[in-house]
C-alpha cells in the first residue's frame, strides 16, 4: 500500500468520532504517555546493580504471584459466578451480592488481617488450642500466602464480569446442549465457559493489574516483586528516574498482553443477538443435597474474604475504639463517600465515552491505541500521580507565566484529584463495559441505523439498555476502588480533604494495625451501600426485561 | 435513575462545601510532613491556635513529598518538610530542595551532631536502633556490639525485618561511615546467615517473634518496644514484656540513633512563619508531647523522655554526622542486594 493510498484511506475512514475519540484519548493517555516518554530517557546510575542482582528476583516472584492468583479467582470467581446465576439454592440472593464483598477489603488491611489471624495467639492458634495442637501453625506471610490473600480480595472482579455474562446469556444455547443429552457439566466446560472468555479474561485482567502493582500487602509479607522493587529504587536507592523507567516496563508488558488477548480473539465472535430473558423462574434446582453444596460453595470465597478479615477487624475495633473513635469520622466518612460517588460517575461517563467512540470510529489504529487509556491501573498509584503532577504543574507553570493565575490551581484541587482519579481507574470501569458490550449483536444496531437512527439515537434505544448490567458492575467496582485508594489521594488530595483510606494508613503505617481497624471497618461498610443498592437495580432490570 | 441522580447531586454538594472554604489567606504554612502520629496533629492545632497561623498539612512518605517539591519549583507552596529519618533530608538538600535558616533559639536548643552544618534542617526527635532481646534465654553479658552480631553464637537466632527499611539502611550506612565498605559487607552477610528467618514484617512483629521463641534477639527501634508495652492488645504487651533493650556499641562507637527532623524549603512562600513553627517545636512544652506520647527521645536537652525510656537507662549515642547516613544509604542498598538480605 503506498503512502497516497493510506492517506485517502485514512481521510475516508475520518469521522467526528475519530476526533473526539482522539481528544478523549488525548486527556486521559497523557500522563500514561509522560510515563511511557520516560523509557527513552533511560535509568538511573543504579540499573546495572539492579539487572545483575535483583530484577531476577522480582520478575520471577510477580510471575508466580500473577500465575497463582489467576488460578485462585478463576476457581473462585467463575465457579461461584455460575452457580449462582444458573441455579436456585438456599441463600443465594444473599450469596449474590455478599461474593462483591471482598472487593471492600483493602488487599493491605486484608494482609494484616489474615497475618493476625494466623500469627501467634492469633484466632487460628486458639481455634487449634481447642483442639488441643496450639503449637500448629500455618504461616501466611510468604508468597503462596501472598497469593491468597490477593486473590481473595479481587475475585469479585472476576465474579462480577462473568456472572454479568451470565445473566445475560441467552438460554436457549443451553437448553439446546442440554436437549441433545449433554450434561449440565459437560455443557458448561464445552459451551459456556469458551464463551464467557472474554469476560472471564475482562476480569482477569483488572485482577493481574491490580497483582502487579500491590506494593502493600507485598512488601509487609516480605515478597519482592516488580512494584516493590520499583518502590525500592526510588525510596531506597533514591532514584525516581528507574523507579519510572521500571513502571515504563510494566506498561509495557501489560499492554502487550492486552493486545496479545485481542489478536487472539480477533476472529472469535461472541455475540447474541437475543436479548437477555434471564430466565428467574427456569433456574435450575438441583437435588436438596447438592443444593446445599452449592451453598457451601458459595459460603467459601465469602467466608475467606470477608467474615473472616471483618471478625478480626472487629476483634481489633474492640481494643481500640474508645482510643480512636472521634465525631470527625463522620465527616469523613460523607467525604469519602462524596468523593467516591462523584469520581466514580464521572469515570464510567469517561469509559463509555472512550468505549463508544472507539465503536464508531473507523481508523484501526486509533481503535488499537484507544487500550491506552486503560493502563492506568497497572502501575502504582503513585507512579501516576507523577503522570498527572508533570502536565498539570506544566500548564499551571504557564497560567502564573501568563499571568492568568497567581498561584497553582490546579494542584492540590479536586480537579487534579478527580482526574487522577479517571486516569488511574477507567480500566475498572472500562473491562466491564466492553465485555458486556461485546454481547451486543452488531446487527441491532446496523438495523437502527439503517432505519435512520444516528449514532446517539441508536445508543440511547439499543445499546444502553443492552449495557446497563455492566455499567452498574463498572460503577460499583470503581466505587469500591475509589474508597481504597491510597497513593494518589495522599499525595494529590486538597488540604482540607480527609479519606478513610488515608486515616487507616496513617494508623497502619505506624505499625498500629489494630488502630487502622475501624477506618477500615468504615471502608468496608461504606462500600456496602452501592454494592446492596445497586445489585438490587440490576436484578431488577435484568427481571424486567 | 432518579435516586442515582440525586446520590449524585447530594456528594457534589458535599465535596463542593468543603472545597468551598479555600480562602486566600497569607498567614499560614504549608507543611510537607511523613509523620502522620497523633501527637503531631494534637501539636498542630496548640500551634495554630497560639500563632494564629493556619497550617495545610500534606502527608505522604519522604521521597514522594521530595518527588513533588521538585516536581512543583519554584511554584512549591511547601515551607517545611518533616520526614523520620535524616537520610531523607540529606537527599532533599543534595537535591537543592531546602534553604539555610538561622534562629538563636534553635542554635541554642539542639546539640550540634542533631542538626545540619549548613543549618538547613533540624532534628526533632531521636530514636536509637538496638537489639531487643529474650529475657528467657539470653543474658545481657552475651551481648557487646552490632559487630557481634555476625558471631556463630548467633546463629538462626537474630530477627530483623526487610532492607527495604530506612532504619536498617541507615544503620548499615553507619557501619559504612565507620568502618569503611568492605567490613559493612561482611557484616551485612554475616547478619544474612544468622536470621532466624527470611525478613518480612515490621519492628513490632520481629518483638512478637522473639516472643514466640522464633529466635533470640531482634533489631528494632525503641519507640516500637514503647508501643508494644502500651498497646490495647494484651499480646502485644506480653511481646513487650518478654524482652529487655541492650544498647549496643556502649564500649566503642555507640548506639546509631537517627532523627526525625524538619528543614525549611528553598522556595518557602512563608519562611518566616517556618521558622516560628519550628522554634515551636522544640522548645520545651511541645518537645514533651511530641516525643513523649511516640516514645521517641527529646533532641531538647531539657526535657525528661518518656518513663519507659527513662527505665532503659542513659546511652552513649553514636556521634557521626547525620548526613553520612544519607551520604552512605545508596551504598548500604546496594550492599543489602548483594548479600541477599531481602
Amino acid at each position: 500500500m503506498n503512502l497516497k493510498h493510506r492517506f485517502f484511506k485514512l481521510k475516508r475512514d475520518l469521522n467526528r468520532w475519530s476526533l473526539l475519540l482522539l481528544l478523549i484519548l488525548a486527556v486521559v493517555s497523557v500522563p500514561i504517555l509522560t510515563i511511557g516518554l520516560k523509557l527513552f530517557d533511560g535509568p538511573g546510575e543504579s540499573w546495572n546493580h539492579i539487572l545483575e542482582y535483583v530484577l531476577f528476583d522480582y520478575l520471577k516472584n510477580s510471575f508466580l504471584l500473577a500465575l497463582f492468583c489467576s488460578i485462585i479467582v478463576i476457581l473462585f470467581g467463575v465457579t461461584t459466578a455460575w452457580l449462582v446465576s444458573r441455579f436456585e439454592f438456599p441463600f443465594r440472593k444473599q450469596l449474590e451480592w455478599l461474593l462483591i464483598l471482598p472487593l471492600s477489603v483493602p488487599a493491605y488491611i486484608m494482609a494484616y488481617a489474615y497475618a493476625g489471624v494466623f500469627g501467634y495467639s492469633g484466632l487460628f492458634s486458639k481455634l487449634m488450642g481447642a483442639f488441643g495442637i496450639g503449637d500448629f501453625r500455618i504461616e501466611v506471610m510468604n508468597i503462596y500466602g501472598l497469593s491468597l490473600v490477593l486473590s481473595i480480595s479481587l475475585f469479585p472482579y472476576v465474579y462480577v464480569s462473568s456472572r454479568t455474562f451470565f445473566l445475560a446469556q441467552a438460554t436457549n444455547l443451553l437448553e439446546a446442549s442440554r436437549m441433545l443429552g449433554i450434561s449440565e457439566f459437560k455443557s458448561f466446560f464445552k459451551l459456556i465457559f469458551p464463551l464467557a472468555r472474554p469476560a472471564i479474561i475482562a476480569g482477569l485482567v483488572l485482577v493481574l493489574m491490580e497483582v502487579l502493582n500491590d506494593y502493600g500487602a507485598a512488601s509487609y509479607y516480605g515478597v519482592s516483586t516488580f512494584t516493590t522493587g520499583i518502590f525500592r529504587s526510588w525510596f531506597s536507592l533514591g532514584e525516581p528516574e528507574t523507579a519510572i523507567y521500571l513502571s515504563a516496563i510494566l506498561l509495557l508488558i501489560v499492554f502487550g498482553l492486552i493486545l496479545f488477548e485481542k489478536w487472539q480473539r480477533r476472529h472469535l465472535n461472541f455475540t447474541s443477538a437475543k436479548m437477555s430473558k434471564q430466565n428467574y423462574n427456569s433456574r435450575l434446582k438441583p437435588k436438596k443435597a447438592n443444593q446445599l453444596w452449592f451453598t457451601v460453595i458459595c459460603f467459601i470465597p465469602v467466608f475467606l474474604g470477608f467474615v473472616l478479615p471483618v471478625i478480626q477487624l472487629i476483634i481489633w475495633v474492640e481494643q481500640t475504639f474508645s482510643k480512636v473513635w472521634t465525631v470527625e469520622f463522620i465527616s469523613i466518612t460523607l467525604e469519602s463517600f462524596g468523593i467516591a460517588f462523584l469520581t466514580a460517575s464521572v469515570t464510567v461517563l469517561v469509559a463509555l465515552l472512550l468505549l463508544f467512540f472507539t465503536r464508531w470510529n473507523k481508523i484501526e489504529l486509533l481503535k488499537t491505541s484507544s487500550k491506552l487509556g486503560v493502563l492506568g491501573y497497572a502501575i502504582p498509584g503513585i507512579i501516576i500521580a507523577i503522570g498527572v503532577l508533570i502536565p498539570s504543574l506544566y500548564i499551571d507553570k504557564w497560567l502564573i507565566e501568563k499571568n492568568i493565575t497567581s498561584k497553582l490551581i490546579l494542584n492540590a484541587t479536586l480537579i487534579a484529584l478527580v482526574y487522577a482519579y479517571v486516569v488511574r481507574f477507567l480500566a475498572v470501569a472500562y473491562q466491564p463495559l466492553e465485555s458486556s458490550s461485546l454481547k451486543i449483536d452488531r446487527s441491532l444496531s446496523d438495523s437502527s441505523k439503517v432505519l435512520g437512527k444516528g449514532n446517539f439515537k441508536t445508543f440511547f434505544k439499543i445499546e444502553f439498555p443492552l449495557i446497563r448490567a455492566g455499567l452498574l458492575s463498572a460503577f460499583i467496582l470503581v466505587f469500591i476502588d475509589i474508597l481504597k485508594e491510597l497513593p494518589l489521594t495522599l499525595i494529590m488530595k486538597p488540604y482540607d480533604v480527609n479519606t478513610l483510606a488515608v486515616k487507616s494508613f496513617e494508623y497502619a503505617s505506624d505499625e498500629m494495625v489494630s488502630s487502622a481497624a475501624l477506618p477500615s471497618l468504615l471502608i468496608i461498610l461504606t462500600a456496602l451501600i452501592p454494592a446492596i443498592f445497586l445489585n438490587k437495580l440490576l436484578l431488577k432490570n435484568a427481571s424486567n426485561s | 435513575m432518579q435516586k442515582i441522580i440525586y446520590l449524585l447531586l447530594i456528594s457534589i454538594f458535599v465535596v463542593g462545601c468543603k472545597s468551598d472554604n479555600k480562602k486566600e489567606d497569607s498567614n499560614e504554612l504549608t507543611v510537607y510532613t511523613h509523620r502522620h502520629y497523633e501527637s503531631d496533629q494534637e501539636l498542630f492545632k496548640r500551634f495554630e491556635e497560639e500563632s494564629g497561623i493556619k497550617l495545610n498539612i500534606v502527608n505522604a512518605s519522604a521521597d514522594e513529598l521530595i518527588q513533588k517539591m521538585s516536581l512543583e519549583g519554584e511554584q512549591s507552596p511547601a515551607d517545611v518538610l518533616i520526614t523520620v529519618d535524616a537520610g531523607r533530608l540529606y537527599r532533599a538538600k543534595s537535591q537543592n530542595l531546602l534553604q539555610s535558616f538561622s534562629s538563636s533559639l534553635i542554635d541554642s536548643i539542639v546539640p550540634k551532631h542533631l542538626k545540619d552544618e549548613d543549618g538547613q534542617w533540624v532534628g526533632l526527635t531521636k530514636r536509637a536502633r538496638v537489639i531487643a532481646y529474650s529475657k528467657e534465654r539470653i543474658d545481657s553479658t552475651q551481648l557487646s556490639t552490632y559487630e557481634n552480631l555476625t558471631s556463630q553464637e548467633w546463629e538462626d537466632k537474630i530477627l530483623v525485618r526487610s532492607s527495604s527499611n530506612i532504619y536498617n539502611q541507615s544503620l548499615l550506612a553507619l557501619i559504612i561511615a565507620n568502618k569503611g565498605q568492605q567490613s559493612a559487607e561482611d557484616w551485612a552477610s554475616g547478619v544474612v546467615e544468622n536470621m532466624a528467618r527470611a525478613p518480612k514484617g515490621n519492628d513490632r512483629d520481629q518483638v512478637k517473634a522473639v516472643a514466640n521463641n522464633e529466635g533470640d534477639l531482634a533489631i528494632v527501634n525503641t519507640y516500637y518496644i514503647g508501643k508494644l508495652l502500651n498497646s490495647e492488645d494484651k499480646n502485644e504487651v506480653e511481646a513487650g514484656k518478654s524482652v529487655d533493650i541492650f544498647f549496643p556499641n556502649q564500649e566503642t562507637t555507640g548506639t546509631h540513633i537517627n532523627v526525625s527532623g524538619i528543614g525549611v524549603a528553598k522556595y518557602s512562600p512563608n519562611k518566616e512563619n517556618a521558622v516560628q513553627f519550628i522554634e515551636f517545636l522544640l522548645q520545651e512544652k511541645a518537645q514533651s508531647i511530641f516525643a513523649g506520647s511516640n516514645f521517641e527521645y527529646p533532641v531538647n536537652p531539657n526535657v525528661e523522655p518518656a518513663d519507659i525510656l527513662k527505665s532503659w537507662g542513659d546511652f552513649k549515642e553514636d556521634n557521626l554526622s547525620l548526613n553520612k547516613l544519607g551520604e552512605y544509604n545508596k551504598e548500604a542498598v546496594i550492599i543489602f542486594d548483594k548479600v541477599g538480605w531481602k
